[in-house]
């Protein structure tokens, strides 16, 4: 139960309340690294800076998890790393604070385009405007001004067209751990990502 | 707290619903624009601005509305006849092509309504910001409401004195930067907005001097102050 050779032995997992000592200050740790990075920091660099194993790492990462009740903050699998935010039942009372207006939400066209991109990339303009049956030059504009994509080099046929994909920033402005955490396509998959997020 | 973009909805006869649907409709032929009046869509557009400027949403709304216009310029221009002839076969799984492509788009489109669940419960997290993120613009006690009055003036302005309307010369967003570059490098303690026109000058040039001025705001080059809410806008290069 204990991670006292650290680095050695994957620990085995810990309940919340036998939680001992060693778990922790290592949890401890981890979350202070968290609040100083601010973006997510991948769970080696953690274990690197932490003399720890990784799986000791992901352990505390669970540990901090669970302690929704004593903590406004959360812990998040973001774009590869682990990223430490504000829980979002708070978001009045940081926005009020931060005197900050609801952020800028994207239009619908330029989701939609992004959903294509995300989905098919690398994409074209092409790709794009013979889905949604519009021109859609504004949206990708617009879209990589925001670096939610960005451009892979050119397809190799007739007008050797831009090639599109998503960015790092894509993955954290959707809370995203990796592509593979796109919603599958079709309406179950979307319905399920959907109750998720509720 | 602040209420979910909608966006425009158009109501004229022959058509009632978002911009968006219209833009859509219409390039499918299922609407014909040739019977929709987009002046009077522009007018309500143009209106509603007036009441409340959501800058995101306008600049999208008034780029489907280029796009309208496009489509139905192509529409009311006399056709070449085709060159040749169609091929017949084609014909008969037409509306199963359609079919299928519209089944297509219906699933970007969930897909796209799941992204916005995402978004808005990412919206409610906040982190401490990256070192090197775009960070808030550089505006100093003046709001972008602020600086497209102060804009509007100039503009009412130039319309007044009746300079000459037509430019002889193109006049380039990217010159106009260099311009404004030139101007605030020559003066540390900076330049009060309206003597980036210069007199008698004419709207495109004050227009495109302005998105100069914007793109410079943005790109983090240039530093709007304004001391008090009576005070001149003042501009100065960002020294880095």
């Amino acid at each position: 139960m204990s991670t006292r050779q650290e680095g050695v032995a994957p620990p085995t997992a810990v309940a919340e309340g036998d939680a001992d000592g060693a778990l922790r200050e290592l949890a401890g740790a981890v979350e202070s690294i968290l609040l100083v990075a601010g973006g997510p920091v991948p769970v080696e660099k953690l274990a690197e800076a932490l003399g720890a194993h990784r799986v000791a790492v992901a352990q505390a990462v669970r540990y901090l998890q669970q302690r929704t009740h004593v903590t406004g903050l959360l812990i998040q699998a973001v774009a590869g790393g682990y990223q430490l935010g504000t829980r979002p039942e708070h978001a009045e009372a940081v926005r009020q604070f931060l005197q900050n207006q609801h952020s800028d939400s994207l239009t619908r066209g330029a989701l939609e385009t992004l959903a294509i991109i995300a989905y098919r990339q690398p994409a074209t303009r092409g790709d794009v405007e013979q889905i949604r049956g519009v021109r859609s030059d504004w949206h990708i504009e617009r879209l990589l001004e925001h670096q939610l994509i960005r451009e892979m080099g050119r397809r190799a046929t007739v007008g050797r067209p831009m090639l599109f994909g998503t960015t790092e920033l894509f993955l954290r402005y959707f809370g995203l751990n990796d592509l593979a955490e796109l919603p599958p396509m079709g309406t179950r998959g979307v319905q399920t990502l959907l109750d998720a997020a509720r | 707290m602040a209420q979910k973009s909608v966006g425009y909805t158009v109501k004229v006869p022959g058509f009632e619903g978002p911009l968006d649907l219209l833009v859509t409709l219409a390039h499918q032929g299922r609407v014909d624009l040739a019977t929709i009046p987009l002046a009077d869509v522009t007018q309500d557009f143009l209106a509603r601005t007036r009441d409340s400027l959501d800058l995101n949403e306008a600049t999208e709304a008034l780029w489907m509305l280029a796009a309208l216009v496009e489509m139905k310029a192509k529409l009311l221009l006399p056709k070449a006849p085709p060159s040749e002839p169609l091929p017949e076969t084609g014909e008969s799984d037409l509306p199963e092509k359609l079919e299928e492509r519209l089944a297509e788009y219906r699933q970007f489109r969930d897909a796209a309504e799941a992204l916005r669940a995402l978004e808005d419960l990412q919206q409610r997290i906040f982190v401490r910001p990256l070192a090197g993120e775009p960070a808030d613009l550089l505006l100093e006690g003046v709001t972008l409401d602020d600086l497209f009055r102060a804009f509007e003036t100039v503009l009412t302005r130039a319309r007044r004195n009746r300079a000459a309307e037509v430019e002889d010369e193109p006049v380039r967003v990217a010159d106009r930067k260099a311009a404004i570059l030139e101007a605030l490098a020559g003066a540390p303690q900076g330049v009060e907005f309206t003597r980036l026109f210069g007199r008698r000058v004419s709207a495109v040039f004050i227009v495109v001097t302005f998105l100069a001025l914007l793109e410079l705001i943005k790109e983090h080059k240039v530093r709007a102050q304004q001391a008090g809410p009576l005070s001149p806008i003042m501009l100065a290069a960002v020294t880095v």
